[in-house]
């Protein structure tokens, strides 16, 4: 097992921890800034998977992170991500948020573009 | 040399061994050699038993013999059996008051195994697998992390 590896089964750990708060807060300072893609693709998905406010809005609001990632399979992974959760109103509301105020033209469109996705599928 | 072949062969002339025989023929009918040793005549049958054992002695005989061997094999055995036993006995008690002590101490004793230590050295990756990860704290993860991506740097 590499360290790739093991880093990995830490954030698998990280995601199903009880301790949440802490939890996401690791993944959002450790992960999402990693350099190797597949950590910050993982990271995005269980912060996605986690649905709540906080792990929601570092991949939908910041930008070079989740769906705003430079790296266009994190971007696609998470939008995936989103896509698949049951419940998304959470999601819906932070885009909806993001969409309205955010100061980024960027961010502001691929917020738009997901939430259009999202409307779509649900 | 001539006097001493006379003598023998008139010592021993046939007409005197048949005269001997002849002599013998009634008296000692039982006795075809009834030669007599200084006048006197072996009168017994030193050939043949006067005496007849019966069949059913000779077995009566055979299994006194027999049992006589029977009964001093089984007091021999007996013998030995109790002997052995003693020490089987002896060596049973031992054990058992070696098997208690034991216990006694087992008892006594705390042994404890750090098993996750013994598999993480055997096995050093299975310490970063989701199960054993999931028992640690999230300062503890965080730590891991760090120090793998110290190494990878």
């Amino acid at each position: 097992m590499d360290n790739k590896e093991k880093i990995k089964n830490i954030i698998r750990t990280l995601g199903e921890h009880p301790d949440s708060e802490a939890a996401i807060k690791i993944l959002t300072d450790m992960g999402t800034n990693s350099s190797d893609d597949e950590i910050r693709e993982l990271t995005a998905q269980t912060l996605i998977r986690k649905n709540t406010h906080e792990s929601l809005r570092v991949v939908l609001i910041s930008k070079g992170k989740g769906i705003n990632d430079l790296s266009a399979t994190v971007a696609m992974a998470s939008i995936n991500e989103l896509l698949a959760l049951k419940d998304k109103k959470e999601a819906i509301k932070i885009l909806d948020d993001t969409i309205k105020m955010h100061s980024d033209e960027e961010v502001r469109n691929t917020a738009r573009s997901v939430r259009a996705l999202m409307t779509f599928s649900s | 040399m001539e006097i001493g072949k006379l003598s023998l062969h008139k010592a021993i002339s046939p007409k005197k061994v048949e005269k001997a025989v002849d002599l013998n023929e009634n008296k000692f009918a039982t006795n075809p050699f009834g030669v007599s040793f200084k006048g006197n005549v072996i009168q017994a049958d030193v050939f043949e038993s006067v005496k007849k054992i019966s069949p059913i002695s000779k077995i009566n005989e055979k299994s006194k013999l027999f049992a006589s061997a029977v009964v001093s094999g089984i007091n021999n055995f007996n013998e030995a059996f109790k002997s052995r036993m003693n020490s089987v006995v002896s060596f049973g008690k031992k054990i058992t008051t070696n098997v208690f002590d034991t216990l006694e101490r087992i008892g006594k004793t705390e042994i404890t195994f750090d098993m996750e230590g013994i598999k993480n050295k055997i096995f050093p990756d299975r310490q970063y697998s989701v199960k054993n990860l999931s028992s640690k704290t999230v300062n503890e993860l965080q730590d891991m992390w760090k120090k793998l991506e110290a190494t990878a740097a």
